[in-house]
């Protein structure tokens, strides 16, 4: 008997003869000799699965994954494993497609800038497909869409072209105005929120697919964002997740205040407060109608705060939302009814929470909403440039007096404590100065304000070539009907950014 | 031990070597495939942009009428599957709505039972769309759900009164999955037309549009045989229309409640869609209905793109095909039943 089993036993040594015999075959196979064939065929089996993916669906046809795909020869079946699309914490490596929902309404003035944010997405681009809706819009909406968007996807660059854009278009009747005022008036508020969710649901529904792991809604008029905001969110991992929004605001008004004060923690006041009204009404926050004393996302910034620091909120605002598409897969919604009292994002945070979704907001990082003066803001504007030229008057008169042929106004104005920069935009009219973008930008940090100040010139220079367009458009069609319109605003496009020429 | 194996390989450590990596290769093939951390879905080759990927749609422009036939609207077909009946799929076939304003979707459940079903649908699907060009429909998407369904789908077990929420949960998962990834811009009409419905009338789709209601359902019979006879019997229970005692119950109730109709256990006395039938009278009689059942129901897509859809939640005390019919007329549209037009179920 060679190969004692029981190398331990005393008994080892004990075979005859006492001295090394070298072995001309391993003992393995020599007691197996079919091994030596597995051994071969080990490595072939495992280099051809290797090289041919399909033989290893059949070692497990038990899993269902051997039929499941899709047959280049039937064009019209289509096959999708809704567990691909559960989206994770890093998606931008596991090329997950993110569903970018924008709903547009009289947004034109707007466009430009949200296109040099669309640029700038850190995101992959050909994993982000869009969907527009344009509803109820007088203005020029759809044709400058229409063009920035043909010249976005005719990009040299193409990392710069986005996966596929889905416009929608469809009016839903409008009960109230777009104008900032009309807009944030406490009584418009349940039903424009109910027709704005009817939007949204539209927008979303007809533009979902099976592939989409990721949907993200953002509103048109955002005035600084970082370009890393949907990676920022995504690392996250949550079901719903939601920035902080403000807005900046002139120097006189404070410099910035909190903007969206849909994202909201649940308070008893509001539980209780909910139970007497009636089943239609609809709890809009930040009126003081109605006092419900919930702890605001917005209310809770530290400008100096860790950005990545969560909060578990029950409400949320539309003005940025990153969720995961099984959430809309789900059945959750923008609620154009009252959902335990709320209406459209907010009712959606409630019927996320309901169906166990994790809501959460991100108090610390902040997206920057624009600016609209209100109509009192304007008039207030107009007052303080009133009393200012009449200041100005009396100091150029005071020095007049004091220092004949002396320095003059700037001097005066720079002994009352100003700084140069200011001094030198007080020149404008505070009207004009909004609409360039500028004055009221001095609170933002400080890269943020660069980023702004790019954005807005970026912003004058398109509205000073769509302005030309028109004109040439309106000369044009006053000599020669047709064709003509559409080349215009195309040369607008081509000088919104790199001024490369239209194709 | 140890000793004795490594002196068994001395001299052949590549024995050891290729063994162990065969086994950590094979194994690594075998399951990576499989398992959830494969990569994201990449169907669609990562899309390379360009203008052509820019399409353009105008909602307004869609319309659900009574003439759903002449105006060409186009009808997606959506059914759960977990088990495949050819007499499903023939009956399918059969309707005689243009099949090429016909999209289909169906979504399965993960597990073995649903592969055999899988195995059928695709080969079912196959025949069809590669077959004559009259019978093809126009798109067929095929899902799988992203969640286990917590139940197993033998008779008795569906129908005990205990597993009905979250049974009816999944169930109403699976449908909005279904829906949400399938309406596109051109669907006019949603039918949803459950797996073990083996017979309708071929102008299903027709009859019930006819009647131009945003929600309308059929009534769901099935067919038995009692001593040699021949004969039908209620079998959707869900189509009703709200009793007093069913609210009052309701108020009782906690919020994460449930009223589950046709279960002794639970009388809520609400006259019951099923029970409404009257052989002989005319099919097109219309009563309006509180619940509906999904098992035969015909819905205008604007009410699914207004966001009504199956709640996975009690919604008033309500869940699934049920809950939509609440949800809907929350958001304002009113749902009907046809008592006489009947639709029948897969006698197990």
């Amino acid at each position: 008997m060679n190969g004692n089993p029981f190398p331990h036993t005393s008994q080892t040594f004990n075979i005859s003869p006492h001295r090394f015999q070298p072995r001309s075959k391993s003992q393995f196979l020599r007691r197996h000799p079919s091994k030596r064939l597995v051994l071969v065929l080990c490595p072939l089996v495992l280099l051809l699965v290797f090289f041919f993916p399909t033989l290893r669906t059949l070692a497990v046809p038990s899993l269902g994954t051997a039929i499941f795909r899709d047959d280049p020869l039937i064009t019209t079946v289509h096959h999708y494993d809704l567990s691909k699309s559960a989206g994770t914490g890093r998606g931008w490596e596991r090329e997950e497609r993110v569903l970018m929902c924008i709903p547009l309404r009289d947004a034109a003035q707007h466009l430009p800038l949200m296109f040099s944010h669309l640029r700038n997405l850190t995101y992959p681009h050909s994993l982000i497909d869009m969907a527009f809706l344009v509803s109820d819009s007088k203005d020029e909406t759809l044709l400058l869409l229409n063009t920035l968007l043909e010249k976005l996807q005719s990009d040299e660059d193409p990392h710069q072209r986005f996966g596929h854009i889905d416009i929608f278009e469809k009016d839903f009747g409008q009960v109230v105005g777009q104008g900032f005022s009309d807009r944030h008036g406490f009584a418009a508020q349940g039903p424009r929120r109910k027709l704005m969710a009817r939007a949204r649901n539209w927008l979303l529904s007809a533009s979902l697919k099976p592939e989409h792991s990721w949907v993200y809604w953002r509103d048109a008029d955002v005035e600084v964002a970082p370009p890393t905001v949907i990676e920022d969110l995504m690392r996250h991992n949550k079901d719903v997740i939601v920035p902080n929004i403000w807005r900046p605001l002139p120097d006189w008004l404070g410099g910035e205040q909190p903007y969206d004060l849909n994202s909201w923690q649940e308070s008893e006041t509001a539980i209780q407060l909910a139970q007497t009204l009636a089943e239609d009404a609809v709890i809009v926050e930040g009126y003081p109608e109605y006092a419900t004393w919930r702890p605001h996302l917005a209310y809770l910034r530290d400008p100096y705060g860790d950005p990545d620091v969560e909060m578990e909120i029950d409400g949320v605002g539309g003005v940025s939302i990153l969720a995961k598409a099984r959430v809309f897969r789900g059945g959750a919604h923008f609620p154009a009814f009252s959902f335990e009292r709320h209406a459209e994002t907010e009712g959606f945070g409630k019927m996320c929470k309901r169906m166990g979704f994790s809501v959460v907001g991100l108090p610390h990082y902040v997206i920057w909403h624009m600016y609209e003066p209100s109509v009192d803001d304007l008039r207030h504007m107009a007052e303080m440039e009133q009393e200012r030229l009449r200041k100005e008057k009396e100091a150029q008169e005071a020095a007049g007096k004091e220092k004949p042929g002396g320095a003059g106004s700037a001097a005066a104005v720079s002994d009352s404590g100003e700084s140069p920069l200011k001094e030198s935009s007080r020149e404008k009219d505070p009207l004009e100065m909004y609409e360039n973008g500028e004055g009221f930008l001095h609170s933002v940090r400080a890269a943020e304000l660069r980023a702004a100040k790019q954005v807005a010139e970026e912003m004058r220079q398109q509205q000073l070539a769509m302005d030309k367009a028109k004109a040439e458009e309106a000369a044009k069609k006053a000599t020669a009907a047709g064709g003509s319109g559409s080349k215009g605003a195309k040369a607008a496009a081509g000088k919104s950014k790199d001024a490369k020429p239209a194709r | 031990m140890t000793m004795y194996k490594s002196k068994k390989f001395r001299g052949r450590p590549f024995c050891i070597i290729t063994i162990v990596g065969a086994s950590l290769l094979l194994l690594f093939y075998l399951i990576s495939p499989s398992s959830s951390s494969s990569k994201a879905q990449k169907r669609p080759p990562p899309a390379i942009g360009g203008t052509k990927s820019i399409s353009h749609y105008r909602l307004d422009g869609l319309q659900s009428t009574w003439k759903s036939f002449e105006s060409h609207e186009r009808v997606l077909i959506l059914t759960p599957i977990a088990r495949f009946y050819d007499e499903y799929w023939n009956n399918l076939i059969n309707l005689n709505y243009p099949h090429e304003l016909i999209e289909l979707g169906f979504i399965l459940p993960r597990g073995r039972e649903a592969n055999s079903a899988l195995l059928r649908l695709e080969e079912a699907v196959k025949r069809l769309q590669t077959g004559t060009k009259k019978n093809r429909f126009a798109k067929v998407t095929i899902l799988r759900q992203d969640f286990d369904s917590p139940f197993s789908q033998s008779e008795k077990d569906r129908h005990a009164l205990s597993g009905q929420k979250e049974r009816r949960a999944a169930m109403a998962r699976a449908r909005n999955s279904l829906f949400t990834t399938t309406i596109n811009a051109g669907i006019s009409w949603v039918l949803w037309l459950d797996a073990d419905i083996v017979e309708t009338p071929s102008t299903l789709v027709q009859d019930l549009a006819a009647h131009n209601k945003p929600i309308i359902v059929a009534n769901c019979y099935q067919r038995y045989v009692d001593h040699g006879e021949n004969k039908i019997r209620a079998y959707d229970f869900n189509s009703w229309q709200d009793s007093d005692t069913a609210l009052q119950m309701a108020k009782d109730m906690g919020d994460d409640e449930v009223i589950f109709e046709g279960y002794a256990e639970m009388a809520t006395f609400r006259t019951l869609m099923s029970y409404q039938y009257v052989a002989g009278n005319d099919i097109h009689e219309e009563i309006q209905l509180d619940g509906v059942g999904a098992t035969a129901l015909l819905v205008k897509a604007e009410v699914h793109r207004d966001g009504a859809m199956f709640p996975s939640f009690p919604f008033y005390h309500l869940i699934e095909s049920e809950g939509f019919a609440k949800m809907a007329k929350r958001l304002g549209y009113q749902s009907y039943g046809l008592p006489n037009y009947l639709v029948y179920h897969y006698n197990e």
